[in-house]
């Protein structure tokens, strides 16, 4: 059991030095700027009245050291700055987006389980026949298309031509609930990738285990074929299926920007490529720093899922 | 193939009916026989042994008894199996027949889950719980309420071996087939798995014994098939066959132990021609592991150890005694350790990167798996003569000559050795790897269970190597790590280490008649019974 | 037939599927640029027809035209970047699997662990707000967010392939370190190597294309499938083709280079001719029929 707890504590760790990281890396970055940070960020317009501005809202007279020690102090206590912009305080464009896109989210997440086992399993169950190879040749296929891509030829294909789905979310704003039609293609498009990594991983750790000496054993004494499926191999494929999840945390991630982009739902992908536009920089800051985070954590929780089901592999910490 | 239940036919003229009966079984594989025209029968409370080298077909006849083939397998014969027709399987390694993500309870309550149904769905539960103790009883775990809440990595080597088992008297097996039970293992656990298949013989269990390793053999079983290339060579009871063998297969099979170093040199005194001239010296050695989670923790500790030229020492120990560490500590691959290794009383770097080539020459290393010692990718004589090459600093002409002269000299042909790795055997391996360290023309040659996994025909052929080289190279100092006493037997001195600490040395006459410490005792005592059934 | 047979015939299938797809979309990519030839005059966005195969863009230029052109930036900056990536994993990598001193290793690999935990897309678009890359820009951004798992891989694939008794054997004959490094711990690693190259290359291209399409590393008006799918988007109602026909070709190029590399490393002719020789002994079994349906 010391064994466990050591790994907890060490995972834990660097969970909490990566945090430390990214948001040292998110400060960072905007310091790195060529010349004159508050010029290079005025872009188009060098007016210097904007340039002043932009020197006061970020401190820029001050020295890097004490500006990082506000911003982390203020991160602590949950302040995320304010915008260069519109002045706004950055955490109300944070809660501005967050319903969208936990929607989304929730909802790829709660699909991608179920989907992603059942094909993992339904391949593995029938493996080298019909089903088995159907399954395994698009999932491969489609793994590695990126979303805008296929999103395009969904809209143009389902939208355009059949007219069966709203093309975008154009119009409906934060209500997304009360238009389901509209979230029906920017949720396939979410689910494609992680779906497709999901279910091959379950598969390949499914047709490992059911060749494996100890369910040959299982076998052997009578076990009957349903229960070897799903006590004695799922389990198997289980570890390795949920560290999978967790990474594609960061490819949903990159899926929501893409999607919210391209069928216009106003959630914090939007709000992050509008500040990149504009080089809000407080706005990407805070929203680096959320989504972050969110990543280490989601991470973090999902290695220690994996070592609970599997004590013995060794998870990279 | 069928698998019918009707025993009665043939098996009326003896007196018991058997539990399994195989007749006359052919598999093919890919066209090729790998098992051709076998017969066997298991009755009830006898051991049956099928004897072979690996490859000669034990362990495809034995999954047969459990209905199973290799892929792909052509398969003509019968097998039959005794009225409930259940059989047990207790693999090689007993970790991979349990589920690593299953808990001890979980793998025994699934067995024993089919065996209630009949119950009322309430009294289901306490009574699958209630067999599950009974069979952890019967196969001799103590403390088995805390083992039930483990997970298989959780428990020790012989925990597992005995969940295997309790599974295999849960399910209420008429025959139990045991597939190289104790290959590679100590002398102290042979023994007890040893026990356990005598203890399930004598619960009235057919046992079905796939080995190669004759000591075990020697003592439990009753009935005893040869085996060579898929064909059974001979059989009948164990006691005829091991008095009268009449194929020369067998008879080779079972001949005696080589002569190592039984003439003058190794009787009396223990000392070997040039004695007094310590070749290799060991100070106040102590030597850790770092584990990344545990920290380090100290393996070995050794006051003094002196290895005199010409001398053969065997370093005997269970697994786990630090015996290999010691090897590898001399032959600088192990670099944690304090204190002195001296050879000719200059003190030898500790690590293998800071030795010149006359050092890193005189003190040779032969590998447990010979294997993965070679460059799969490259011709096994040009690797065996790079040894002249790098440490000699011979003509490439010239040591390839050297190194050709010397493989042949072990008794492998130019057109075999000209290949790579792939296209030889374990024990053709084994003989490269002497040869590319004796190329090094070493003072001291190390060699760390060289001949474990061996069969006993392969394993005989390699110590008569080590004997010829004893004799024919004076300056020659040998180190046998070995778990294997037998092995040991055949050296000038033996040191006996356990759990880190050198517990006794001394020459191994001395050593093996009148061993003085209680670990050695019991060691001896456990190999002279395996190996009891010898003289009579 | 046998299941290996079979299996190997699913691969050589899936090998020929792979090519089919991934050829149109490469060609065009690799020699597009030279059949372009001179850019005609601009007319009207989005037409269709009017000597126009494929219609007009949103700036009425020749939409077939600007596919000719648009693959190049897409593949040249994908294949920079994978490359790249190994420049700077390699050594690192190699390093810190061979050195045995413990604070190089550290100090190489923990701040790879530290970058391995920020989202890839993110990186990229943090970095975009910053410096307003161009092409050369992104694909070193891309490269760089490979750095961190790719170094690890070829730590893990070195640190195995130098903890084997082989390795140990080349020492004890006192062997150079290039002849263990290159010649052994190099070699053992090659396989692993040229897999992962492959799965990573798709992903770069994924990642490349994503970027592109989010304005990072490109100009507005750039001649990039991935640009041309955001720009034209607009007129998606009236000159769907503006938007579908890159779309379609960047959908091809990803889906056909990992079919392809899928089939041609996955456990390929080289393990199939280890298991061949290990067959008598196999553990693999099939169970008789008979009986496991007599048992459940």
């Amino acid at each position: 059991m010391s064994g466990l707890r050591s790994f907890v504590a060490r995972r834990l760790l660097l969970g909490v030095a990566q945090t430390v990281a990214v948001v040292l890396l998110v400060f960072a970055l905007t310091e790195a700027l060529p010349g004159d940070a508050a010029v290079a960020l005025a872009g188009d317009q060098p007016d210097p009245a904007r340039i002043a501005a932009i020197r006061e809202a970020m401190h820029l007279d001050r020295p890097a050291y004490e500006r990082l020690a506000d911003w982390a102090t203020g991160l602590f206590h949950g302040d995320l700055g304010t915008s260069l912009t519109s002045g706004r305080p950055v955490g109300q464009y944070i809660a501005d987006g967050f319903g969208p896109t936990l929607l989304l989210a929730t909802l790829t997440v709660a699909l991608l389980v179920p989907i992603g086992f059942g094909l993992g399993v339904l391949a593995a169950r029938h493996e080298g026949r019909l089903a088995d190879r159907l399954i395994s040749s698009v999932t491969l296929a489609v793994y590695a298309v990126p979303e805008f891509a296929l999103g395009v030829l969904l809209v143009t294909v389902l939208a355009l031509r059949l007219g069966w789905l709203p093309p975008t979310a154009v119009g409906y704003g934060t209500d997304l609930l009360g238009h389901p039609a509209a979230l029906v293609l920017p949720v396939l498009v979410l689910l494609s990738r992680p779906v497709c990594s999901l279910s091959r991983l379950v598969r390949a750790g499914m047709i490992d285990a059911l060749a494996s000496p100890y369910v040959a054993q299982a076998r052997r004494y009578g076990i009957s074929g349903t229960r070897i499926r799903y006590a004695h191999a799922l389990p198997g494929a289980l570890a390795p299926a949920v560290q999978q999840l967790a990474r594609t945390v960061d490819w949903l991630l990159s899926g929501v920007i893409v999607v919210e982009a391209l069928y216009v739902i106003p959630g914090l992908g939007t709000v992050l490529l509008n500040a990149v536009a504009e080089r809000d920089v407080p706005v990407v800051q805070g929203l680096a720093v959320v989504f972050g985070v969110l990543t280490v954590v989601l991470n973090l929780g999902a290695d220690l899922v994996a070592h609970r089901l599997a004590p013995r592999a060794a998870v990279a910490a | 193939m069928n698998h019918t239940d009707d025993t009665t036919g043939e098996a009326r003229d003896t007196t018991v009916a058997p539990v399994a009966e195989i007749r006359n079984l052919r598999v093919e594989v890919g066209g090729r026989a790998i098992v051709d025209g076998v017969s066997l029968k298991a009755l009830p409370g006898k051991v049956t042994a099928l004897v072979g080298a690996s490859g000669s077909g034990k362990t495809t006849t034995g999954l047969a008894l459990l209905g199973e083939y290799p892929s792909g397998a052509h398969v003509t014969g019968d097998v039959r199996l005794a009225a409930d027709g259940l059989a047990g399987y207790i693999p090689q390694h007993p970790a991979t027949a349990l589920n690593p993500a299953r808990r001890v309870s979980a793998l025994l309550t699934d067995i024993a889950r089919a065996q209630v149904r009949h119950l009322p769905r309430g009294r289901r539960r306490t009574a699958a719980r209630e067999r599950v103790l009974r069979a952890l009883a019967e196969a001799q775990v103590p403390d088995a309420e805390i083992l039930l809440r483990r997970y298989p990595h959780q428990l020790s080597g012989g925990q597992q071996q005995r969940v295997v088992l309790a599974q295999a008297l849960l399910l209420g097996a008429r025959v139990v087939v045991a597939d190289e039970p104790t290959t590679g293992q100590d002398a102290l656990t042979k023994s007890r798995v040893v026990d356990q298949l005598a203890a399930v013989a004598a619960r009235g269990i057919g046992v079905v014994l796939l080995s190669h390793d004759l000591d075990v053999v020697r003592v439990l079983a009753d009935e005893v098939i040869v085996m060579r290339a898929g064909r059974v060579v001979e059989s009948g009871p164990a006691h005829r066959l091991w008095l009268a063998p009449q194929h020369e297969w067998t008879r080779e099979l079972l001949s005696g132990q080589p002569e190592f170093t039984e003439p003058e040199t190794a009787t009396g005194s223990g000392t070997a021609p040039g004695a007094g001239r310590p070749a290799l010296r060991i100070r106040d050695l102590t030597a850790r592991h770092r584990n990344s989670t545990r920290g380090t923790t100290e393996v070995l500790r050794l006051t003094g150890l002196d290895l005199r030229a010409g001398e053969s020492l065997a370093v005997v120990g269970r697994s786990g005694s630090g015996k290999t560490t010691l090897a590898r500590c001399l032959a600088g691959l192990h670099r944690d350790h304090d204190g002195e290794i001296l050879l000719d009383g200059t003190p030898l770097p500790r690590s293998l990167r800071d030795r010149g080539r006359a050092q890193l020459a005189a003190v040779q290393y032969v590998f447990q798996d010979a294997r993965a010692s070679f460059d799969e990718h490259r011709p096994v004589l040009h690797q065996v003569a790079r040894t002249a090459i790098r440490l000699r600093r011979t003509e490439t002409s010239a040591a390839t000559q050297e190194a050709l002269a010397t493989l042949t000299g072990l008794g492998l042909p130019e057109d075999l050795v000209r290949r790579r790795p792939g296209q030889l055997s374990g024990g053709e391996l084994q003989r490269a790897a002497l040869a590319r360290a004796l190329l090094a023309r070493p003072r001291v040659l190390i060699c760390d269970e060289i001949t474990s996994g061996l069969d006993s025909i392969t394993r005989r052929g390699i110590l008569g190597i080590l004997t010829t080289l004893l004799h024919d190279r004076d300056d020659l100092s040998l180190v046998l790590i070995t778990h294997d006493l037998d092995t040991a037997a055949l050296a000038h001195r033996i040191a006996v280490l356990d759990a880190g600490e050198l517990v006794e040395q001394g020459p191994a006459r001395r050593v093996l008649s009148t061993p003085s410490h209680p670990f050695t005792v019991s060691l001896m005592e456990t190999t002279t019974r395996l190996g009891a059934g010898t003289g009579t | 037939m046998t299941k290996r047979g079979h299996m190997t015939k699913l691969r050589t299938a899936r090998f020929a599927l792979g090519v089919t797809i991934v050829i149109v979309p490469l060609v065009l990519a690799l020699l597009g640029p030279l059949f372009a030839g001179e850019p005609g005059p601009r007319t009207t966005s989005f037409t269709v027809g009017d000597g126009h195969w494929l219609g007009t863009d949103f700036v009425g230029r020749d939409v077939w035209q600007q596919v000719l052109h648009g693959g190049r930036p897409v593949v040249l900056t994908a294949l920079a970047a994978t490359a790249l990536s190994y420049l700077v994993a390699l050594p690192v990598g190699l390093v810190s699997a061979l050195t045995h001193r413990r604070w190089l290793e550290e100090l190489l690999m923990r701040p790879l662990d530290v970058l391995l935990a920020v989202p890839s897309l993110l990186l990229i678009l943090l970095a975009a707000t910053v410096f307003s890359p161009d092409p050369v820009g992104l694909a070193l951004l891309v490269a760089l967010v490979n750095v961190p798992d790719a170094a690890r891989l070829v730590r893990a694939a070195a640190t195995e392939a130098a903890a084997r008794p082989a390795v140990e054997a080349l020492r004890m004959q006192g062997e150079t370190w290039w002849r263990m490094a290159v010649d052994y711990v190099g070699r053992s690693m090659l396989r692993t190597l040229v897999a992962d190259a492959g799965t990573r290359l798709t992903g770069v291209l994924y990642l490349v294309a994503t970027a592109a399409f989010l304005g990072v590393g490109v100009a507005p008006d750039a001649a990039d499938w991935a640009v041309m799918v955001d720009r034209n988007r607009t007129g998606l109602f009236v000159q769907p083709w503006a938007v579908v026909a890159p779309a379609l070709l960047i959908v091809a190029l990803t889906m056909g280079t990992n079919l392809l590399f899928d089939a041609a490393l996955s456990d390929d002719r080289l393990s199939e001719r280890v298991r061949g020789e290990k067959l008598p002994d196999a553990t693999r079994t099939l169970r008789d029929g008979a009986r496991s349906e007599a048992r459940t």
